[in-house]
């Protein structure tokens, strides 16, 4: 009997990826939210705390992000042996890259901040479009890196556009393209995604990014761990204020 | 029994089936070919547009066979955004309502002999990132869209039609629902296309609609017939009037009109006729004036079909055709542009004018676009639009090996497949001039073979660049020779040293052609009928040697035998010789019986590089409007075929190419499309690999020693896929596993044979370089969506030299090792970066262990790396040396920060107790003498990356960078600095020894 389940199973999950093309887009999302482990577990996340290596013919950078949903975020980096940050909030953000020649906390313009706040909300962006008055469509189905997957674009109400590329046979994510205008010029952002794991909240979430600057491995992530809100104001923001 | 037999047949097919069927090229994704461009000299554009309240900062190009362009920076720089689709773009248009709405007419109408064709309209909603077919598939060519400025739903197509074949998808189209469902709303006769049509800015119910009666043959081109005229309609195209008011006595040809948009009464019209004229109406089209005109303003009506009326200024008028006018009187008199600045290309067809800033416009020539910022009077051209149209490519045996080709109207140009700070526009030469087509180097390495329309001939000795005429000439007795437009230019595959070139006779030279024996009869049909060319162009005479025709158009000599020589006609004649051309064979009458229509163009020949007997050959017959993809393969010298074909083939053929090391690896080349088989033709592809996907591949070379497919585009310029061996050794096996690591081929250790010349100037096209070493390489049956993926390399004794991380994608992965151990840590606290941390030493010749980790499994391999011989200035005992010093510093660069950590962290204590630090005379004074030995170590002072510090960090890095990227032997005073830095590091770690010495008591340590 198990294994007619089994052959039935089979059968069942050969018949949806060859009937794909005609799945309903809401029933991809829905299995998508399913696979990284339902809504209500994400609605539960209320502060993730992530560390991050990314790693180049053996040179190490590492990063660490502390998030308040919809609040702020703040980016610790370290680059040989230097320190700085990144803060974005809901209204303005922040730059200290020492690294790249900065000697003081720099802010961000208007446009950055606009454009950062889908990363504020952690939410996985198919489970909270409708909260922001976003659309979806779905596009067809579109090659990634070897995998044909749906392609869905979600579009906020500026007309800005996210492609997500979902793996038909995980329902993962495992690329997405923003396209956004900032700074009097359109820019257009892609991201892969891998490694995804079921954290002990029940969400699951890619250990794995990667875009132009390169790839990052999630080593740790804590979930609604206490972040002390003073650390989403830069050290020199009096300063800078004057 | 039999009953198992077949279902064990059964079993066995299936199985065969769907392994075969898995053989995608998304399997090959990760093996993206170089777009060589170049942008230097470019091709022709077709349509020009942009967003009218954008500023003028968003624009789309469509080309005659590179898609479409989209800038969002008003022409600084460009983005292909039309890559999965036809490549032959005739009109685009924007929704002005809705800007990101667009729509793109494929098939361009300049009606040249080399024009390509189209598959219908396409519709985008989102600035052009997706697209839709939205129907007229068969219309072949588009020539312009309407969309009407307060219906979004409202589309009006001009619609040519096919070139070479009667077609009732010819006319005028509207649609009602924003290209759901088309309706003809003017229609002659299948002869007879849509060539122009206008609206009426301030009513757009008034259009104008001119006709075209038109028509080529592969050996002539007639422009003009009772079916041309001037049409108006003042109900949105439901009816219509024929205008004839004061224009000339038909029969017409062709017709260009505009109007002015600040005054629509005032029209302009450049109407083909026995004599060509400008008329000008001032009533809307109801009467027409005769006005003299220029012969620029009046030239080749059927290949320009452009004038256009400044949107503010009626009286400002141009004319983008031969060179580019303009007039200042509405028409009445024209000027040309000034040269200042250099040469403009011409061959002209495409202008847009920002709408808000008139000065600033766009032209699209034979050779790219140009940019004015003067109305006109002088142009710059755009350097990043690489969309070249080459007929051929060739390449040479150098290393780096030069790429050879010839492009529509724009020279035979040559460039290196490789280049210090990687191949860019300034890296193309020129080496010849007019339109160029097979550019050929000869074997001694110093010479080419290049030629212009019609069999135009030179031997170019390419340091000077200075060319001799070789084209061979007629006997008294000798009919006069027919030279094909595209004229073949050839050496020899299995004797180089021979060269052939074709006209209805095959010619062969031994010396570079100083000398010609011709080695054939005339192996064409040598129909007469086909041969009246002076009388081509119909209304215009046109014979520019483009209709030229029962000519040689192929010649190709077996790689395994000199006197084995095969010669195609594009009258459809396949014939060799076996004695090096005392007798010839004609074959072509044996071909059509496998499927292949007869008497079709043999576009290429390949004979096989493993068998005497065999060949592949692809033949054409689009001229006579059969698009269908003809593929033969004979394995008896022709006297048999069978046709190879494949469901994913979908135009006419122009190049087949046989692996030189895989008989069953094959490339096709077509008008959309470049595909591949990996099982003798038997299954086919279509390639992506960062190529456009509807690419029309003219030609296919296969580099032997670097094994990189070379591919010539018309519209795209050169290809480059550099290695294609994953795809030569993929096999059925393979496919079946999960995970497979490829053989790497020994890697010799070298920083790559480049230096780097500092980043390229903004503007241009940048190809970069073919791989500096080999890659590691594996294969992974499905990608790795959970769990991790790294690679070790470890060295002979199992020691870990670097950790990286792998690539997780379906099919091929390709993952570089830099060949250096891993970097070392660079301490904390510094006010300056550092970078040491991000380099080590290479490594030492010696095999090394692959270890591939895919979740929690390992598989592992090899990798042999071996001293680069050729590089005399490191002995192997140099190389000893460098790395045993490099590693000497790397162990003092952690000493140093081994040491700034126990200073930080003795520092840390003493601040951790703040209410002793505070009152405690003797800790501020211990962590102030900390911080001196510290500020000796390491930069701590520097706030400006224009202020450089250096302390001994810093100077240990420096040494040690520089050990790390030696490829000679180190210098005397190099060797010296590490004892220095030695000495200097020592000092420091005695002062700390001092300073902790001095206050024994003192509870932090």
């Amino acid at each position: 009997m198990k294994k007619l389940i089994a052959l039935g199973i089979t059968l069942f999950v050969a018949f949806q990826s060859i009937s794909v093309s005609a799945q309903d887009l809401n029933e991809i999302v829905k299995n998508h939210i399913a696979a990284i482990g339902g809504a209500d577990n994400w609605s539960k996340l209320k502060s993730m705390t992530s560390e991050m290596t990314m790693k180049a013919q053996g040179a190490e950078i590492k990063v660490v992000v502390n998030l308040i949903p919809k609040k702020a975020m703040r980016a610790d980096i370290e680059v040989m042996g230097m320190n700085g940050y990144q803060i974005m909030t809901d209204k303005e953000g922040w730059s200290f890259m020492p690294f790249a020649g900065q000697t003081k906390a720099e802010p961000s313009t208007p446009d950055d901040v606009k454009a950062a706040q889908d990363n504020l909300d952690i939410v996985d962006q198919l489970i909270t479009y409708k909260d922001y008055g976003k659309k979806i469509d779905y596009l067809g189905k579109d090659d990634v890196e070897g995998t044909e997957c749906h392609k869905i674009a979600l579009t906020n109400k500026e007309g800005e556009v996210t492609t997500f590329f979902i793996d038909p046979s995980t329902y993962y994510v495992i690329k997405e393209v923003s396209k956004k205008k900032a700074n009097g010029k359109e820019f257009e952002m892609t991201k892969t995604y891998g490694n995804y794991k079921k954290l002990e909240e029940g969400i699951v979430f890619p250990m794995l990014s990667g875009g132009d600057q390169g790839e990052m491995e999630i080593t740790k992530v804590t979930i609604n761990k206490p972040i002390d809100e003073a650390m989403f104001q830069p050290k020199s923001l009096s300063e800078l204020k004057k | 029994m039999r009953k198992i037999l077949f279902m064990a047949f059964f079993l066995c097919v299936s199985a065969t089936a769907i392994a075969q069927n898995s053989v995608s090229s998304s399997l090959f994704s990760v093996m993206e070919a170089r777009s060589m461009g170049p942008g230097t000299m470019s091709g022709r554009v077709s349509a020009i547009t942009g967003v009218n309240n954008d500023n003028g900062k968003t624009m789309y190009l469509g080309t005659a066979g590179g898609g479409v362009w989209k800038s969002t920076n008003a022409g600084t720089s460009y983005k292909s955004v039309f890559d999965k689709y036809c490549q032959s773009i005739g009109a685009i248009a924007i929704d002005q309502k809705n800007p990101t709405t667009l729509y793109v007419g494929t098939g361009e109408s300049n009606m040249r002999n080399s024009v390509s064709i189209g598959n219908g309209m396409y519709k985008s909603t989102d600035g052009g990132d997706n697209w839709k077919k939205i129907g007229l598939d068969s219309t072949e060519h588009i020539s312009k869209i309407i969309v009407h400025p307060s219906n979004s739903d409202i589309i009006y197509v001009s619609v040519p039609g096919p070139l070479w074949s009667d077609s009732e998808h010819r006319g005028l189209y509207k649609s009602e629902d924003g290209g759901t469902t088309w309706k003809k709303i003017l229609y002659k006769d299948a002869k007879t296309g849509c060539a122009d049509l206008l609206m009426d800015p301030n009513n757009a119910n008034i259009l104008f609609a001119s006709m075209w009666q038109f028509r080529r043959q592969p050996f002539s081109f007639n422009s003009g017939g009772e079916g041309s005229g001037l049409f108006k309609s003042i109900d949105g195209g439901a009816t219509w009037k024929e205008i004839s008011n004061g224009l000339p006595t038909k029969p017409f040809g062709r017709i260009a009109m505009t109007l002015a948009p600040s005054n629509p009464k005032k029209m302009i019209a450049i109407v083909e006729n026995k004599t060509t004229g400008l008329y000008i109406s001032e009533d809307g089209g109801d009467t027409w004036k005769s006005q003299s005109a220029t012969m620029n303003v009046c030239a080749r009506p059927f290949y320009f079909s452009t004038i256009v009326v400044d949107p503010k200024d009626e009286k400002r008028v141009y004319r983008p055709a031969f060179e580019f006018a303009y007039s200042d009187d509405g028409g009445y008199s024209f000027s040309n542009a000034s040269s200042d600045g250099g040469w403009v290309h011409s061959d002209m067809h495409a202008l847009w004018i920002n709408p808000i800033n008139t000065n600033l416009m766009y032209l699209g020539t034979d050779g790219g676009v140009y940019m004015s910022i003067d109305r006109g009077v002088t142009w710059m051209f755009q350097q990043s639009l690489p969309v070249g149209q080459f007929y051929h490519v060739a390449f040479d045996n150098k290393d780096p090996y030069n790429v050879y080709g010839g492009l529509q109207d724009n020279g035979s140009w040559m460039a290196p497949s490789s280049s210090p700070g990687g191949v860019g526009n300034a890296n193309w030469s020129r080496i010849f001039g007019g339109d160029g087509f097979w550019t050929v180097p000869d074997v001694d390495g110093k010479t080419a073979y290049a030629e212009y329309q019609g069999g135009n001939m030179v031997r170019v000795e390419l340091a000077t660049l200075k060319g001799e005429s070789i084209q061979p000439k007629k006997t008294l007795k000798e009919e006069k020779l027919r030279w094909n437009w595209n004229t073949s230019i050839v050496t020899g595959k299995k004797n180089p040293k021979n060269l052939y070139v074709g006209a209805q006779y095959v010619y062969k030279s031994t010396d570079q052609g100083r000398n010609w024996a011709r080695i054939s009869p005339d192996l064409t049909t040598n129909d007469k009928k086909k041969q009246e060319q002076e009388d081509s162009g119909g209304l215009s005479a046109d014979n520019t040697s483009a209709e030229n025709h029962c000519t040689v158009f192929t010649i190709a000599e077996s790689p395994l035998d000199e006197n084995l020589v095969w010669a195609g006609t594009d009258d459809g004649n396949l014939q060799y010789t076996l004695d090096g051309g005392k007798k010839w064979t004609n074959v072509s009458m044996n071909v059509p019986k496998c499927g292949i229509a007869s008497q079709a163009w043999v576009s290429s020949i390949q004979p096989s590089q493993f068998d005497k007997n065999t060949l592949y050959v692809t033949f054409e017959n689009h001229m006579y409007g059969d698009h269908k993809t003809y593929l033969g393969k004979s394995t008896d010298l022709g006297k048999t075929w069978i046709r190879l074909d494949s469901k994913e083939f979908n135009s006419f053929a122009h190049k087949i190419a046989e692996d030189p090391e895989n008989k069953n690896l094959l490339f096709l080349g077509t008008e959309m499309g470049l595909f591949c088989t990996l099982d003798g033709g038997a299954n086919w592809f279509r390639m992506k690999n960062n190529i456009p996907e509807y690419a029309m591949v003219r030609d296919i070379q296969i580099h032997p020693k670097t094994h990189d497919l070379i591919i010539a585009t018309h519209g795209r310029g050169i290809y480059i896929l550099d290695d294609i061996r994953p795809i030569r050794n993929m096999n059925q096996e393979t496919i079946g596993k999960d995970v497979y690591i490829f053989p790497t081929p020994d890697i010799l250790l070298n920083n790559g044979r480049f230096g780097w010349g500092g980043p390229e100037v903004s503007g241009g096209w940048g190809a970069g370089n073919a791989p500096i070493k080999p890659s590691i390489q594996y294969y992974l049956k499905d990608r790795v969506t959970s769990g991790k993926a790294t690679i070790d390399i470890l060295d002979d004794k199992g020691n870990l030299i670097q950790s990286m991380p792998a690539t997780i994608r379906k099919g091929i992965n390709k993952v570089d090792w830099n060949l250096r151990g891993t970097p070392p840590r660079v301490a904390a606290g510094s006010t300056k970066m550092d970078g040491a941390g991000f380099t080590a030493p290479m490594v030492l010749p010696g095999n090394y262990t692959i270890k591939l980790k895919i979740k929690d499994k390992e598989y592992l391999s090899t990798v042999r790396c071996i001293h680069d011989n050729d590089n005399k200035d490191l002995s192997v005992t140099d190389r000893k040396l460098v790395y045993d010093k490099a590693m000497a510093l790397q162990v003092m660069y952690t000493r140093l920060a081994n040491t700034i950590d126990t200073i930080a962290s003795l520092q840390a204590k003493l601040k951790a107790d703040t209410v002793a630090f505070k009152k405690s005379k003797s800790s501020k004074v211990i962590y102030d003498d900390l911080e001196k030995v510290r500020a000796e170590l390491m930069a701590t002072k520097q706030t400006s990356m224009f202020a450089d510090e250096e302390k001994i960090r810093e100077k240990i890095s420096e040494l040690y960078s520089t050990f790390c990227s030696m490829e000679a032997k180190p210098n005397s005073t190099q060797l010296q600095a590490i004892e220095s830095l030695e000495a200097e590091l020592k000092t420091q770690e005695v002062n700390l020894d001092k300073v902790r010495k001095k206050y024994p008591g003192s509870t932090v340590y």
